[in-house]
């Protein structure tokens, strides 16, 4: 049984034809987006974590036919980096980097892998291409997209050879606000031997939108994929960021933030795979739920038979600020090599009484002496943010959202 | 340790656990689940209406149940073909009410538990011994000043005759609803045997309750059923141990435990599960807790083919508190999923899961948990700690652990490690002068320790013994 939602039988191969053929797409291009629109007949909705009477998540209901709008897709949409790299729109890179477009498309994230990344397959209509050359040090590329249609299908590529390095920083907010909107986004980042890639996103939507992201890279030998992934819009978000380590000695981190309120409901994966030796993880993740907000968290370390002498590290820590709220996590560890060391650890609780006690007896005003110990909590995490820009911008955002509490 | 020494205890050991009968039973019922199979067990235990009417429930509901799916990392249960399992074997004994001596036992079968050690365990003065041969409990003693102070241990055919109103109350009714599950089901069409232990208000049972299980005829099952209710302020500590002969036919062992404990009362349930390396062990055990009761469950698993089992705790009542000691032993081609569920009720409630696994020789092992706090359970607090020890480059072990946490008032912390036995621990060892094996016995023997520091000194004995065993690969 594929998704409920059966938005597949308003879609037609005309409209898919029509996008690939405004973005004037080599035939390829159009048959991966045909088979993946076919394809929506037989996929499931991507796994959500199930226990004993629960699905932590519900995609079935959303009203996909309502909210995909496939042709009348409308954005305000910046992309800039310095000159040494490319950085491109996905209509400029379609013309100027077919061959590297062949080599990478849909090779990181299968696009029938579920059905909501061959929905995004099919009908993307914008996106990213980011291409670091050999030897080239990459700083300061932004994307920023606001979305101003009800649908909106995005696809990003950074590709990055030998011994370069780039720092990526993506935002998404809304613009023209609707009832209900819905944002897809796939990622994939193929980070060449000895590069480095920081990938950081800030996820600002309208409370009224629903969010769909798959941002997942493999890693060449020694190479490195940091990733960074501030949540703090949607009424509904799924997300996966993800890292496959196929190289030798390559590594990743895996950092997030997120901050749900009224009724926002986060469902958040963070995935590794091993499968080569001396490689390294690290995930960190710390969140706040207020409101009758819920945060549902899945973390996967997985150690491949052959990843000898591995190193896999996970933290996932929750700060329940009201009673109504709900926080749910599963960290999992999936280890086929014993020359592995790997730990995960996940705590869910309160601001610490002790603490707010000490300071409220030190003179400072409970309200503020809450605020200051929620944004302490998130300091472990932003001290892991490298780029100025996107730290400021999360404290920021953290602080107004506590602001605005009573 | 010489290795003459070694040797010699071994066959000792291998004598005691691996030996088989010839099977001698009197009814035995066909193979497969039909109404005709349950009503004829039903017929031969005497057993009242209202219990065969269970169990025909139970086999409606077992029919119309799915076999669980989809598990992230879930056992191959596709050899498991419940159609060829023998539901019922009673053994060949002229009492049908069990004996009172231990000399009027077929000699076959006193064999058999002289082998278990269970005449050892009598002269250690244990308080009660209900030893399960097949399907049937066949051996029951009790001490006096049990029967004096209302303490009531027998076996669970004999409960549903001789106390039929505890029995109608808490059997499957509100602890394990054969709804549960399809295995839980199963169980209620076709149990057969186990133990009924009721402890009175305020009384405490100073020595631990045990009973024995074996299988002993190839391709049937065991449907054993525990049901243990502590009434207020009691105190009680029950002990299942398992041992099972290799068969080359696949067996399925689908037990149900339900463990009632009372306000203020405590209850301890230990086993240690050591099936045969073909047998399926799909058991459900679940215990309900009231105001200021503690629960504790200690396990230690080695044997079966599959195992999987998670313990229950519903926290029922203010202030209730729940424990969970589990060890998991895999070998080659086992598949050991097994670990703990606490629902947090009420408030002020606590739970504390402890878990150790060791994977060898291409074994497998899995903790699979779920902690639920539910809202409005202010006050309660959860500590999850996993460690898993791994021997080679062949062997699996996997940390799958579920937090739903409704209520902000609480403490949640889990944590998991995975690593090698250490190269740098062995190497200390072996300098001073032990040989590889016996370093690597030492360590597990140590990484164990707070399972076996829970169990009563034969048992701990008998555990560490059977890891020995296994990690030489010297036990099918």
């Amino acid at each position: 049984m594929s998704a409920g939602t059966q938005v597949h039988a308003n879609l037609t191969e005309e409209q898919v034809r029509e996008i690939s053929g405004d973005l004037d797409e080599p035939d390829w291009l159009t048959e991966t987006r045909l088979e993946a629109l076919a394809a929506l007949e037989e996929l499931d909705m991507p796994d959500v974590i199930r226990t004993p009477g629960r699905d932590w998540t519900n995609l079935h209901d959303l009203d996909f036919e309502s909210l995909v709008d496939p042709l009348n897709a409308a954005e305000d949409k910046d992309q800039v980096g310095p000159e040494e790299a490319e950085v491109l729109s996905w209509s400029d890179a379609v013309q100027e980097h077919e061959d590297l477009l062949k080599e990478h498309f849909g090779s990181i994230v299968d696009p029938q892998e579920n059905y909501l990344t061959a929905l995004s397959t099919a009908l993307f209509s914008t996106g990213t291409v980011i291409y670091v050359p050999e030897g080239v040090d990459a700083e300061d590329v932004a994307i920023r997209t606001e979305q101003n249609s009800r649908s909106l299908f995005n696809y990003t590529l950074v590709v990055t050879e030998e011994s370069s390095s780039v720092t990526i920083l993506e935002r998404q907010s809304t613009g023209a606000e609707q009832d209900e909107q819905y944002y897809s986004g796939i990622v994939e980042v193929a980070a060449g031997e000895n590069s480095y890639v920081q990938y950081g996103s800030l996820q600002n939507l309208s409370e009224e939108a629903y969010n769909f992201t798959v941002k997942r890279g493999v890693t060449d030998t020694y190479a490195t994929i940091d990733w960074i992934e501030g949540n703090l819009g949607t009424q509904l978000t799924k997300t996966e960021v993800s890292t496959e380590l196929r190289g030798e000695s390559s590594e990743t981190q895996i950092v997030g933030a997120f901050y749900g309120h009224n009724d926002q409901h986060f469902d958040l994966d963070a995935k590794v795979w091993h499968r080569a030796e001396h490689t390294t993880a690290d995930l960190v993740t710390r969140g706040v739920t207020d409101d009758i907000a819920r945060s549902v968290y899945e973390g996967v370390q997985d150690v491949g038979s052959d990843a000898w002498d591995t190193s896999s590290y996970q933290r996932e820590n929750t700060l329940m600020l009201s009673d109504e709220s709900e926080a749910d996590a599963s960290p999992k560890l999936i280890i086929n090599n014993h020359d592995t060391e790997a730990s995960h650890s996940a705590t869910v609780g309160q601001i610490d009484q002790e603490d707010l006690f000490y300071m409220t007896s030190r003179g400072v005003d409970p309200r503020a002496a809450r605020n200051m110990l929620v944004e302490g909590f998130f300091v472990p995490v932003l001290e892991e943010v490298d780029v100025d820009e996107l730290r400021d911008d999360l404290t920021e955002l953290i602080g107004a959202r506590l602001r605005q509490r009573d | 340790m010489s290795s003459d020494q070694d040797h010699l205890q071994e066959t000792d050991t291998e004598a005691r656990f691996e030996f088989k009968k010839e099977e001698n039973s009197a009814v035995r019922s066909g193979k497969g689940l039909t109404e005709e199979v349950i009503r004829m067990i039903s017929d031969d235990k005497d057993e009242p209406d209202w219990m065969l009417e269970r169990r025909l429930r139970a086999l409606e509901q077992y029919h119309n149940m799915p076999m669980p799916s989809d598990w992230p990392g879930m056992p191959d249960l596709s050899e498991l073909d419940v159609e060829e399992i023998i539901p019922y074997i009673r053994p060949d004994v002229d009492k049908r009410e069990g004996v009172d001596d231990w000399t009027e036992l077929p000699d076959e079968i006193q064999d058999t538990f002289d082998k278990l050690g269970i005449p050892e365990a009598e002269k250690n003065a244990l308080s009660g011994v209900g030893a399960q041969y097949e399907s049937e409990v066949v051996y029951q003693n009790m001490q006096e000043q049990w029967e004096e102070k209302g303490v009531i241990f027998c076996n669970m055919d004999e409960a549903v005759r001789e106390h039929p109103e505890l029995v109608k109350e808490h059997f499957m009714t509100t602890c394990v609803p054969p709804s549960d599950n399809k295995f839980a089901a199963l169980h209620g069409a076709v149990w057969s045997g186990g133990s009924f232990v009721y402890v009175p208000e305020d009384v405490t049972v100073e020595m631990p309750v045990q009973a024995y299980f074996r299988m002993n005829s190839e391709g049937m099952g065991q449907f054993e059923h525990t049901l243990i209710i502590a009434e207020e302020g009691s105190e009680v500590h029950y002990i299942e141990g398992c041992s099972a002969p290799k068969y080359g036919t696949h067996n399925l062992h689908s037990g149900g435990v339900e463990v009632f404990v009372g306000e203020d009362a405590h209850v301890q349930y230990s086993t240690v599960q050591n099936w045969s390396k073909n047998t399926f062990n799909l058991n459900t055990k679940r215990a309900i807790c009231e105001e200021n009761g503690t629960m504790e469950w200690v396990s230690g698993s080695m044997g079966s083919k599959v195992t999987m089992l998670y313990p229950c705790t519903i926290l029922k009542g203010r202030g209730a508190t729940d424990t969970h000691i589990t060890i998991a032993l895999a070998g080659e081609g086992q598949d050991i999923d097994t670990g703990a569920k606490v629902y947090h009720n009420a408030p002020e409630t606590s739970s504390t899961i402890e878990s150790k696994s060791i994977s060898k020789d291409g074994g497998r092992t899995n903790y699979r948990g779920l902690v639920h706090i539910a809202d409005g359970a202010e006050g309660s607090s959860t500590a999850v700690e996993c460690d898993a020890l791994m021997f080679d480059n062949e062997s699996t072990s996997d940390t799958m652990p579920y937090m739903e946490i409704e209520e902000s008032k609480v403490d949640v912390a889990h944590e998991a490690t995975v690593g090698k036995i250490g190269d740098e621990d062995i190497f200390y060892l072996q300098s001073r002068g032990l040989d590889d094996d016996d370093a690597k016995k030492m360590i597990v023997a140590g990484f164990i320790e707070p399972i076996t520091e829970e169990l009563p000194i034969e048992y701990a004995v008998e555990l560490n013994r059977l890891i020995e065993l296994e990690m030489e690969g010297s036990l099918g």
